[in-house]
């Protein structure tokens, strides 16, 4: 599904450029559940936001089932994004001003589905969240767990084909942790690819393959478990 | 989706409750101010729209050159009327109209007074007055037969019904029968009668209308529609001398629709009219309404930072750029809504006021289109203009740099806020000095030394028996122990009528064609106006003793440039003239100017009756004397009066509502710009809580973060200043080119001005940064 090679991006400021992505290659099947480890500065998170093509590399190819995306301008990256991935925060990123209902069906407003199917999809997918009788309140009256819950909620209502998520687990407390874990486990054996960006083991073994990272370079591979199709 | 939008729109202004109020309280303030001024721009360009073939009808110019300059009149000769529609193809009707007059009515003891015009029937076709009671076709098939507004047939009768073939007896002369019942004039309306009589009477008692040279009446011309005038005007322009041989008159038509607001002459060439004015208080009205949009567009880049994650979030989930603005412009158009809701309520409470204020009788109707369409016509701009910066600025936030929570680098916005304040405090500015230097100039013309004395000073017109018993008014007058002086004059004591050119003395430069007022006055008439002899003496209590004897002032002697007038010859055409005394320079006619050479001759009869009280007289108890020696000895009229020096004060009516208005503007910019500055402050304060919180641990004392905090505003308030001055000075001094007698600009406005500026600000902004200041650090830190 996601073909890397010699992926590079750069960040340059006045006096130092640095190298966040170095010539970066790796491949994920879909339906897989890839890790991404690594200390802090590495550059995973600039790789998961060309993965989210929410950023342009500034070189290698990067294929989205099978079409390269490197270098679409923004319009056409949108559509994409809107229409095949979900996104997990370690902030959650929820709009204050929306409720739990609204925060979950703004992707759905964003790739035009009509207002009953929109109404319909949201509940079921809060429903099976738990957070169902949570859906009028705004996010600040809920609790972090609930609050990734709502953020996984609307990363998956569009029924996108990859879930990236970057540390989703960084601000919860170790249960609330393995309740997110264990909702992503869930949509990943029901069939969304899923690449997370960790800082904890304990975590990434919830994944079948561990990549890591160095420097914006891939050093190991850890296979956890067969992945088959 | 827009529901969705409107919650969002909603529950941020509502979140931001502060500053939401802000904006939409300046904006509200925008929209009532300029709704306002639109309205009264409707109501000058809505002008004589009455008449649904405005656009057809004409009024005839006279231009008359002499030496020095091109004249130019409404009036033209009685003759004319008739033979337009006759040799100039194109003019469809024609009609002639007097000079409009107030005659009394009176009917069975009751007389009133009312203003109207003698017209041609043909005046009646072409002006199409709506008749309740008699017909257009009808209405003058007799001679003595009147037209009357409903207003006036009320006034008269005390109704409108069965008043056709009723008689009414006018100046106490002739009886006249009602003929026809007009709705009354609206008050956008070039004519002002409440009356109309045949011509034809008019004829019978002003044999001077059958000349050529003679002009006086009114022409009007009723053109077939789309008529090219061009044509027309050719052959008007040499018309007179294919009439009259040698005559160097010259007319053309004169469109009515420009009646209202072009009518102003200098040498024979339109210049700007009251036009100026519409045009100077629309841009004034849009300045005001784009002050307002400023605060939003300050207040929401300002706050972008908190908008950011949002963008960052919106843009994620796969919101294109098109679809954020969208957004964020149906919020400042929603803002804009609301203060709209506030500003009609603003425009209702305030009309009254602004009514007084412009001496107009507008109103509005919210149900009606045209008032309607043009306040959601600018609610929506102002929540286009407002927003649409902003809405630009917004969305082009990259998700990726604002979700990893960079601060965003304002750059551009930041710039772009700041002279926009600037902008805002240089109007303000600009305004404040402006009203300064009107007042000032208008106090200047009032405190000038008129060089008669206009307090305690009442006149009237000479009407009924007033001539004839002259002699008995003024000896009652006098022995009432109220009055010092009683007189008459050809003119008020303000206006001075008359002019020629043909006068001549000894060593006069015959290429000098020199214009010379001429006013008729009784004895005692200089005592009467409290006017000084210079040199010789005042005419005889006499009028034959003094009949080819004249009193010159100053500005006379000095075109003669006779050091020693007094005793010499002037001639006027050709009958030689003694100057018996000359009188320092009073003003007359134009407050603004230097007067101009006059020559006052003796005469036992005026049209104005002048009377001066006694310095220390109770008005209350000398009015209703005045009242009744005048009821016993003009018994048929009632006595109507004015006081010179309210009829001065009335003649700044313009300047003063420009003054009023220029001060209302400059109030209400400042009120704006001040709102948007405070939430600026505010908003500052809070990004720097956490900065003062750490500076204040440090040791940062209250004084100086309130120093610091305010300082950085205030300075673009003095660069407001620095900028505004010139033009200021620019704008000023060239209206202030309108008079002759003007005051200089002086430092201090500017001084005075920029100092209110900067205080009106400090005050606005210290509030913010003194609670910054003095709030608990440590407080502060935690919520970070
Ligand atoms: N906008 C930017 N401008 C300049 N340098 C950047 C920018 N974003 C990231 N970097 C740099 O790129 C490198 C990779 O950053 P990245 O955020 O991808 O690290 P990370 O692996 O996600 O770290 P963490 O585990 O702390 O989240 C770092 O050295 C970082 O300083
Ligand atoms: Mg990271």
């Amino acid at each position: 599904m996601i073909k890397i090679k010699d992926l590079e991006k750069y960040y340059a400021t006045e006096d130092v450029k640095t190298i966040a992505l170095n010539k970066l290659s790796f491949e994920v099947k879909e339906g897989e559940f890839v890790a991404v480890m690594g200390p802090s500065g590495c550059g995973k998170s600039t790789l998961l936001n060309i993965l989210g093509l929410l950023d342009d590399p500034d070189g290698g190819s990067f294929l989205f089932n099978g079409t390269e995306v490197a270098g679409y301008n923004e319009r056409k990256r949108a559509n994409l994004r809107k229409h095949n991935l979900g996104f997990v925060f370690q902030s959650f990123n929820l709009i204050d001003e929306l409720t739990v209902f609204e925060n979950v069906e703004l992707p759905l407003i964003y790739t035009g589905v009509k207002p009953a199917e929109r109404k319909q999809r949201v509940e079921e997918v809060l429903e099976k969240m738990g957070i169902m009788h949570r859906r009028k309140h705004f996010p600040q009256q809920l609790s972090g767990g609930q609050q990734q819950r709502v953020a996984v909620a609307r990363a998956v209502v569009n029924h996108p084909k990859l879930i990236l998520a970057d540390e989703p687990t960084g601000n919860l407390d170790s249960s609330n942790g393995n309740d997110v874990m264990d909702l992503l486990t869930e949509l990943n054996s029901a069939g969304t690819t899923i690449i997370m960006v960790t800082h904890s083991e304990h975590d990434a073994k919830y994944s079948h393959r561990i990549i890591r990272m160095l420097d914006g370079q891939k050093v190991t591979e850890n296979i956890l478990s067969e992945f088959t199709h | 989706m827009l529901k969705n939008y409107f919650k969002i729109a909603f529950r941020n202004l509502w979140k931001q409750k502060g500053y939401s109020a802000l904006n939409i309280f300046g904006l509200a303030i925008g929209i009532a101010c300029a709704s306002l001024i639109f309205l009264w721009v409707q109501d000058e360009v809505s002008f004589d729209d009455y008449f649904a073939n405005k656009a057809d009808l004409y009024k005839i110019k006279t231009f008359l050159a002499d030496k020095n300059s091109i004249n130019t009149y409404d009036a033209t000769s009685g003759l004319l009327a008739a033979n337009l529609s006759a040799d100039i193809p194109g003019v469809e009707n024609s009609a002639r109209s007097s000079v409009i007059s107030q005659k009394l009515f009176s009917i069975n003891e009751k007389n009133l007074n009312a203003k109207g015009n003698y017209v041609d029937p043909a005046f009646l076709d072409m002006f199409e007055l709506k008749f309740l009671k008699g017909s257009p076709s009808t209405a003058f098939n007799q001679l003595y037969s009147v037209i009357l507004t409903q207003n006036l047939a009320n006034r008269i009768f005390g109704s409108t019904d069965n008043v056709i073939g009723k008689s009414v007896k006018i100046n106490t002369e002739k009886e006249y029968v009602v003929s026809g019942i007009i709705e009354d004039l609206p008050d956008n309306m070039s004519f002002e009668f409440e009356w109309l009589l045949p011509f034809k009477v008019y004829e019978q008692e002003n044999n001077w209308l059958e000349y050529w040279a003679s002009i006086g009446v009114n022409t009007y011309a009723e053109l077939e529609p789309k008529t090219d005038i061009t044509a027309i005007n050719k052959t008007l322009y040499n018309y007179i001398s294919t009439k009259h041989k040698g005559s160097i008159m010259k007319m053309s038509l004169y469109p009515m629709s420009r009646w209202r607001l072009y009518d102003t002459f200098e040498n024979g060439k339109e210049i700007t009219g009251r036009i100026k004015y519409v045009k100077l208080f629309s841009l004034i009205a849009w300045i005001i309404l784009i002050i307002a949009c400023i605060n939003f567009m300050n207040l929401s880049t300002a706050r972008s930072q908190k908008r950011a994650g949002e963008v960052g979030i919106r843009k994620v989930l796969g919101a294109g750029k098109n679809r954020l603005i969208f957004q964020f412009m149906s919020e400042s158009i929603i803002t804009a809504l609301i203060a709209t809701l506030l500003a009609v309520l603003l425009i209702y409470i305030s009309l009254p006021f602004f009514n007084i204020l412009v001496e107009k009788e507008l109103l509005v109707n919210f149900f009606d289109p045209l008032h309607l369409s043009s306040l959601l016509s600018i609610t929506l701009l102002c929540g286009v203009i407002s927003g649409i910066f902003p809405a630009y600025y917004l969305s082009s936030f990259k998700p990726v740099k604002v979700l990893k929570g960079l601060k965003i680098k304002e750059g551009s916005a930041r710039w772009v806020r700041k002279g926009l304040v600037v902008a805002q405090f240089s109007v303000s500015v600009i305004l404040i000095i402006s009203t300064i230097l009107i007042y000032q100039q208008i106090q200047h013309i009032k405190d000038r030394n008129l060089g008669f004395d206009k307090e305690h000073l009442v006149y009237a017109s000479v009407n009924g028996n007033i001539q004839k018993n002259f002699d008995p008014i003024k000896n009652e007058l006098l022995q009432s122990g109220f009055v010092d002086n009683v007189s008459m004059s050809t003119n008020t004591p303000l206006d001075k009528g008359s002019s020629a050119a043909n006068f001549s003395w000894q060593g006069k430069n015959p290429e000098n064609q020199v214009m010379i007022t001429y006013e008729g006055v009784t004895p005692d008439y200089l005592k009467t106006m409290g006017i000084s002899v210079k040199t010789g003496r005042d005419f005889y209590a006499n009028t034959d003793a003094d009949s080819t004897n004249i009193i010159v002032n100053q500005a006379f002697a000095d075109v003669v440039g006779n050091k020693n007038i007094v005793g010499s010859t002037i001639q006027w055409e050709n009958e030689p003239l003694t100057v018996v005394g000359v009188v320092n320079d009073f003003v007359y006619n134009n407050l603004y100017e230097k007067s101009s050479p006059l020559v006052l001759y003796a005469s036992a009869s005026g049209n104005y009756l002048n009377i001066r009280f006694k310095r220390n007289t109770d008005l209350a108890n000398a009015l209703p004397a005045l009242k009744n020696i005048m009821a016993q000895n003009n018994p048929s009229y009632p006595f109507e009066y004015k006081f010179a020096d309210e009829q001065f004060e009335k003649s700044f009516k313009t300047e003063t509502l420009i003054g009023e208005l220029a001060g209302i503007f400059a109030a209400l910019a400042i009120l704006i710009s001040c709102l948007g500055l405070f939430g600026l402050a505010a908003y500052t304060a809070e990004q720097r809580t956490k900065e003062i919180g750490v500076r204040k641990i440090l040791g940062a004392s209250v004084q100086g973060l309130t120093a610091s905090l305010s300082l950085d505003f205030l300075k673009l308030v003095g660069l407001s200043c620095i900028i505004s001055f010139p033009f200021a000075w620019w704008i000023m001094d060239d209206w202030l080119q309108n008079y002759a007698y003007r005051i200089n600009i002086d430092w201090w406005v500017f001084a005075i001005a920029g100092l209110a500026a900067v205080l009106i600000a400090l005050l606005s902004v210290s509030y913010q940064a003194i609670k910054a200041a003095i709030a608990n650090p440590v407080k502060s830190l935690r919520t970070e």
